[in-house]
């Protein structure tokens, strides 16, 4: 119903008919996959034009940042650079993924206003672009997970598939964090600073650049901590560990009440999204 | 083209207004610790009535002609035709491809070379990546702009700019063409291909809305007329009875 030849809009008639009106906003999104590409592409290659090394600035100075690090704690941990450097490296590039793109979720709709406020473009399509074009950096930052990879060895026993698993997982929580960000910013102008604050805490409290070897197997502090899921489930299988099957399972868990909650969100807010701007 | 049309039944629209103050959490999270009493009367969202009962009907051939004093309503009913504001009440309902020509430098980066806004433009306007290819290249002759467009768009002088928006945002096929003000741009000689390629776009298109002050403007494009006052419409009016609408303010 909702195509190029035809549109409907009307006043509210129901929560179902909101969800239904939500549901369209993402299968039109979905049709129009190209456009949130070609939005974050672009995105990309204009934060970066006329820099020759474009994405790969941050690349070097993650890779800085790991080098440093790596070798740094690796001496006052007292562990030997070839455990530690990779898992630092897979941390810190990891968890990039992960900050940068609940942190641009916050921005997500605020920087779309003007298109929101003047085209039928399906909400869901700006998601799409923040989640994308977060995926591209990773792209660009996968340099550094394949040189150490590469450099310790780790491809002689890495288990691809269940850190691809992770990862799946890790994105489909993300995407939901990101848009719940996007509509809660959107609303209050508190929320970017606040979630900042948050990835900011986190970043420090998940086990990125310390093992968490000094707590017993599923402690509180760690099962708590969303981003210890996400972090493990994709590192432990690339460094040759098993990621315990219960942080699958909690990711899987998160994923399905969260986009419940998000979507229930953007359900009851979707009209409200373009007036809050 | 099938049968395109717009009906618009009932539209009822109404913009919260969120004070600077509503935007902050403090304010809610107020409301909460300190009781409903002296929170109500801080952050209730004072709400505003852009459009009230607007009905509309337009079918293939009708060029409508929007009239009405700075705030009436005439960008929001465009803005509402467009698909971007959800009805409060009432319903709108579009067949056919609906172009909005409301803002000329939508979706336009100012860094980025003409070549390339020309195809975030172009994809914005629901254009795939071949039909912008297909018509790039009648795009960069219509805009005149030649080896310009290898060029970011910052170093265009105000005129440039403007003709490679208008460029972009007329090459779309559309059935349903919206207006905010009949865009005029560039030097004498590109108004006149600008008129004609506009001219060129309403015929192809099977309705018009254009919402303008200027009543020549109106005479010369429109067959029928709508006053808006405070969100009200007027009957929509035979062109040739522009001076009765008019008199009426």
């Amino acid at each position: 119903m909702e195509s190029g030849q035809h549109m409907l809009r009307t006043g509210r008639r129901g929560t179902l008919f909101e969800f239904s009106m939500a549901l369209r906003d993402l299968v039109t999104s979905y049709h129009r996959r190209g456009l949130a590409w070609s939005l974050a592409w672009h995105d990309v290659v204009s934060r970066y034009r006329g820099s020759i090394l474009g994405p790969f600035w941050i690349t070097i100075s993650m890779g800085l940042m790991v080098l440093g690090i790596g070798l740094l704690y690796a001496k006052l941990f007292g562990i030997s650079v070839a455990e530690f450097m990779p898992y630092v490296a897979m941390g810190i590039v990891f968890f990039g993924l992960m900050a940068g793109t609940i942190n641009e979720g916050c921005d997500t709709f605020v920087q779309a206003s003007s298109m929101l406020s003047q085209t039928s473009l399906p909400m869901f399509t700006f998601i799409w672009r923040t989640v994308l074009r977060n995926l591209i950096n990773l792209a660009h930052h996968a340099v550094i997970i394949l040189g150490v990879i590469i450099f310790f060895g780790l491809w002689r026993v890495m288990d691809v598939l269940p850190a691809v698993g992770g990862l799946l997982l890790t994105i489909v929580n993300l995407a939901w964090i990101s848009m719940l960000a996007a509509i809660a910013s959107a609303r209050f102008r508190d929320i970017p600073q606040f979630v900042m604050s948050v990835m900011q805490f986190a970043i420090f409290m998940t086990p990125v650049f310390w093992k968490p070897d000094a707590f017993p197997d599923r402690h509180a502090f760690l099962t708590l901590n969303p981003f210890y899921h996400m972090l493990t489930t994709i590192r432990a299988p690339l460094l040759g560990q098993e990621a315990d099957g219960l942080s699958y399972v909690i990711l899987a868990i998160m994923a399905v009440l969260g986009w419940a909650l998000t979507f229930s969100v953007f359900a009851i807010t979707r009209r409200r999204i373009v007036h809050f701007l | 083209m099938t049968d395109v049309s717009i009906k618009v039944t009932d539209l009822t629209l109404r913009f919260p207004v969120y004070g600077v103050d509503a935007k902050s959490l403090k304010k809610n999270l107020a409301r909460v610790t300190v009781g409903g009493r002296l929170g109500a009367s801080t952050t209730g969202a004072t709400e505003v009535t852009a459009l009230s009962h607007l009905n509309l009907n337009l079918r293939a051939g009708d060029r409508l002609g929007l009239i009405g004093h700075n705030g009436s309503g005439k960008t929001t009913l465009l803005r509402a035709l467009s698909g971007a504001y959800e009805p409060d009440e009432g319903q709108i309902e579009v067949r056919g491809r609906i172009a909005a020509l409301l803002d000329l430098s939508l979706g336009i980066d100012p860094s980025a070379t003409g070549v390339d806004n020309i195809r975030l433009r172009g994809r914005i306007a629901g254009m795939s990546s071949k039909e912008i290819e297909d018509k790039m290249d009648e795009i960069a002759e219509f805009s005149g702009l030649g080896p310009f467009l290898a060029m970011p768009m910052k170093t265009y002088s105000a005129g440039m700019q403007a003709r490679l928006a208008f460029a972009v945002a007329t090459a779309v096929e559309a059935d349903v063409l919206l207006m905010d003000e009949w865009i005029s741009v560039g030097d004498a000689d590109f108004q006149k291909l600008a008129h004609r390629r506009l001219l060129n776009l309403v015929e192809r298109a099977g309705i018009l809305v254009l919402s303008s002050h200027d009543a020549g403007l109106l005479r010369l494009y429109c067959n029928k007329v709508m006053r808006l006052e405070g969100g009200v419409a007027s009957e929509v009016k035979d062109i040739r009875r522009l001076d009765e609408l008019l008199a009426a303010a």
